[in-house]
């Protein structure tokens, strides 16, 4: 059963008017293959616009099955970027290259995702890794990319910072600050173009909102009224600077206002939430091609890159000198995964056993993806010299003669 | 006199320039200008100078740092920006269409005692694309109105600094972290490495081998295998890329002959295409080759990146090719 759900965690499309009785469980599954056929709210509105307020929502509403893809999807991501972290500290593989772990954040990239069709867009950043997980990121690649091997998402040109997977509608994770505000109202651009219906997510920081692109993407996604949805996680810090110091705007959803778009804060700490929020945001850029603005409260548990602070076998990243340690365990008290597991198992969607079952199966899917990267073979030094163009290399003119 | 790293050299010249000037500013995004020296002495700018010469911090607004900086200067007070290696073009167009242009503009009205430190990343493996690059210098230089300093050295960074503080044209100054592995002495007291001058590094007969900023260091690298295969080169760092300092090089190459230029920027269209042509101008029938960069990105993976990247071993090896 939990190997069916694996795969199948997509499809926003799929509404439900009210709770329903949990046996209709097999006729979501049915539904979900039917496409963008039923109408309504999955969550009433009075609760989605709580949720748009920072409050709780939980479960009600919300398909069994897609509950558990949200549990899953975040267990990968967290397990994903938790094994890599141990590989990188033991050192035995050599690891190098850039590294932004996303853990404490992956509510804002599952809940999202959970609301989006597979064929829509996002827009990723150099903390993108558990967006691409959500999004339906192949691990086996996505670690062999870390290890820059031929076998790679990027066949080992870009790394960490820039994985891409188009054929999944990742328009790429990115190494620089602003762009995924662009690309995501370009692609929804594109999406309108070609009547397609689709929907494109752009994914930044709190410091990725204090450049123009930012601005550029949001206003014209509101001036060409594009199914355009901006996910700012604020996670309180650019890099290792406190928000308050980089922008005068405290709650980052307010620039919403001066552009006349839809625009709410959430907790980015509770899965249910951010799904709530973004389900609607997901319809009104359906249904009637407008953005919306989503800031995500949230907090990174690891350092801005890298991994001063962290320990083996340890969650989260201690003694950084920019914030306080007891800041950190406040908000690993406010775990996404295990609030959601303790709700799963007092609404008895699984047992204390399933819940340990499916985490032991997503970590070795992890160390699978792990040792398919090790085992890989490493490019071929003259591969450089392609995908410049398509279908021709480059000189290489390092050589003389 | 002891070694010190590039950034802590360049922070002395800054200290200098700062205390000798009571309203020049810095904006800057996350290179908080404070460093250890070798000696355990610590430099910190921001406070010495405090919140408003120096914000602490900055948003990721390159364009505000560069814009906003060349606004200060255009009041007459002195202004540096410092722009974090992956932007090292985000600000092009202002410095293309504005900063360069402005003093021409004008009429001569407009100073623009700017100083843009650019750092730069270099060929490192494991960054890929935006976080690898090298070459953007040559980009700028073609820009009427900016000039274009690449320091190989701490010595050379904080005295190229220095004289680029004092100039009151705009300059870019290019620090690639490279350059420290190179190490010099450096003294504490302020001194001016002259824009537009180059340093010949060693004389020579049968090549002249020019290269800057962290091709220069690769060209260091390279002299125990230089004078192995008895090959005697003549090596130039122009340090400047615009004002070209060429005399120093067609003279070496009226000479030698020859002549290899080494550069970690791409093949079209970068410095070493420049220096040659104004070289071959200049002496007909010399022997001209380059090593640089392909025109590739740069790749993550150190397999591809290090065999593209012109190192000590090709630079050898082009040199043995050319004197053969």
């Amino acid at each position: 059963m939990t190997q069916d759900l694996n795969d199948d965690g997509f499809g926003g499309d799929v509404v439900e008017t009210a709770p329903r009785p949990r046996v209709s469980r097999r006729s979501f599954l049915q539904i979900a293959g039917m496409g963008a056929a039923a109408t309504g709210a999955v969550i009433s509105s009075a609760r989605v616009a709580m949720a748009g307020n920072g409050w709780t929502v939980g479960l009600d509403g919300v398909p069994d099955e897609r509950v558990r893809w949200m549990y899953r999807t975040m267990l990968k991501s967290r397990w994903w970027e938790e094994e890599m972290k141990e590989a990188f500290l033991a050192g035995n593989d050599g690891l190098y290259g850039a590294f932004h772990i996303s853990i404490g954040e992956e509510a804002c990239s599952t809940g999202v995702m959970a609301a989006l069709n597979e064929d829509d867009y996002i827009a990723s950043n150099h903390r993108g890794h558990s967006h691409l997980i959500a999004k339906g990121g192949d691990l086996a690649k996505m670690s062999a990319e870390l290890f820059f091997k031929e076998t790679g998402y990027n066949r080992g040109f870009g790394g960490s910072m820039h994985i891409t997977d188009v054929s999944k509608g990742i328009l790429g994770m990115n190494g620089i600050i602003g762009p995924q505000y662009l690309f995501a109202s370009g692609a929804a651009y594109s999406a309108k173009v070609r009547g397609s219906g689709q929907v494109a997510v752009a994914f930044g920081g709190d410091g990725s909102v204090n450049n123009g692109w930012y601005y550029s993407g949001l206003r014209n996604a509101a001036l060409y009224k594009l199914p355009m949805i901006a996910v700012v996680e604020n996670n309180g810090y650019q890099m290792s600077m406190p928000q308050q110091r980089t922008n005068s705007l405290i709650n980052l959803h307010e620039f919403g206002a001066g552009l006349d778009i839809a625009h709410e804060a959430v907790n980015g700490m509770d899965v249910m939430a951010v799904y709530a929020v973004a389900k609607r945001a997901v319809d009104r850029a359906r249904n009637e091609s407008l953005p919306t603005l989503i800031e995500c409260k949230t907090y990174r548990y690891y350092d801005h890159a890298g991994l001063a602070g962290a320990r083996a076998g340890e969650l989260g990243a201690f003694g950084l000198p920019y914030r306080s340690d007891a800041e950190v365990r406040a908000w690993m008290a406010e775990d996404p995964i295990p609030k959601l597991r303790r709700q799963m198992v007092a609404n008895a969607l699984m047992t204390e056993e399933e819940a340990d079952r499916i985490e032991a199966e997503v970590r070795q899917e992890v160390l699978d993806s792990i040792e398919f990267a090790r085992s890989s073979p490493a490019p071929q030094p003259e591969a450089g010299l392609e995908h410049v163009f398509a279908g021709m290399s480059v000189a290489p003119s390092q050589f003389i003669g | 006199m002891v070694n010190k790293p590039s950034n802590f050299a360049m922070l002395e010249a800054l200290q200098t320039a700062m205390r000798n000037d009571p309203h020049m500013t810095m904006l800057y995004e996350y290179q908080r200008p404070v460093a250890a020296g070798p000696l355990g002495n610590v430099i910190d700018l921001y406070e010495e100078f405090g919140d408003l010469r120096i914000p602490d911090w900055g948003p990721i607004d390159e364009e505000w740092h560069v814009g906003g900086a060349a606004g200060i200067a255009m009041t007459g007070v002195k202004a540096i920006a410092r722009v974090p290696s992956m932007c090292s073009t985000r600000c092009f167009e202002l410095v293309f269409n504005q900063v360069g242009k402005l003093r021409h503009m004008t009429g001569g009205q407009v100073n623009m005692p700017l100083v843009i430190w650019q750092d730069a990343a270099g060929r490192s493996p494991g960054m890929a694309g935006q976080h690898a690059d090298a070459g953007q210098e040559a980009l700028y230089a073609s820009i009427p109105g900016i000039k274009v300093v690449v320091p190989s050295n701490p010595y050379d960074a904080k005295g190229l600094l220095t004289a680029a503080l004092e100039d009151g044209d705009p300059v870019i100054i290019f620090h690639y972290p490279a350059i420290d592995g190179n190490p010099t002495d450096v003294p504490d007291e302020a001194y001016v490495v002259p824009i537009g001058e180059a340093a010949i590094r060693q004389e020579g007969t049968d090549l002249t081998l020019v290269g800057y900023g962290p091709a220069a260091v690769e060209i260091q690298r390279a002299l125990p295998g230089l004078a192995e295969a008895g090959i005697s080169a003549e090596v130039i760092d122009p340090r400047t890329i615009k004002p070209m300092p060429i005399d120093a090089i067609v003279e070496s190459v009226r000479k030698t002959g020859r002549l290899l230029v080494v550069d970690h920027g791409h093949e079209t269209l970068g410095t070493a295409a420049e220096i040659i042509a104004r070289v071959a101008i200049a002496v007909p029938g010399a022997r001209f080759a380059r090593s640089t960069f392909p025109d590739a990105p740069p790749p993550g993976a150190r397999e591809m990146i290090s065999w593209m990247t012109p190192d000590a071993p090709k630079i050898v090896e082009a040199a043995r090719l050319m004197v053969a």
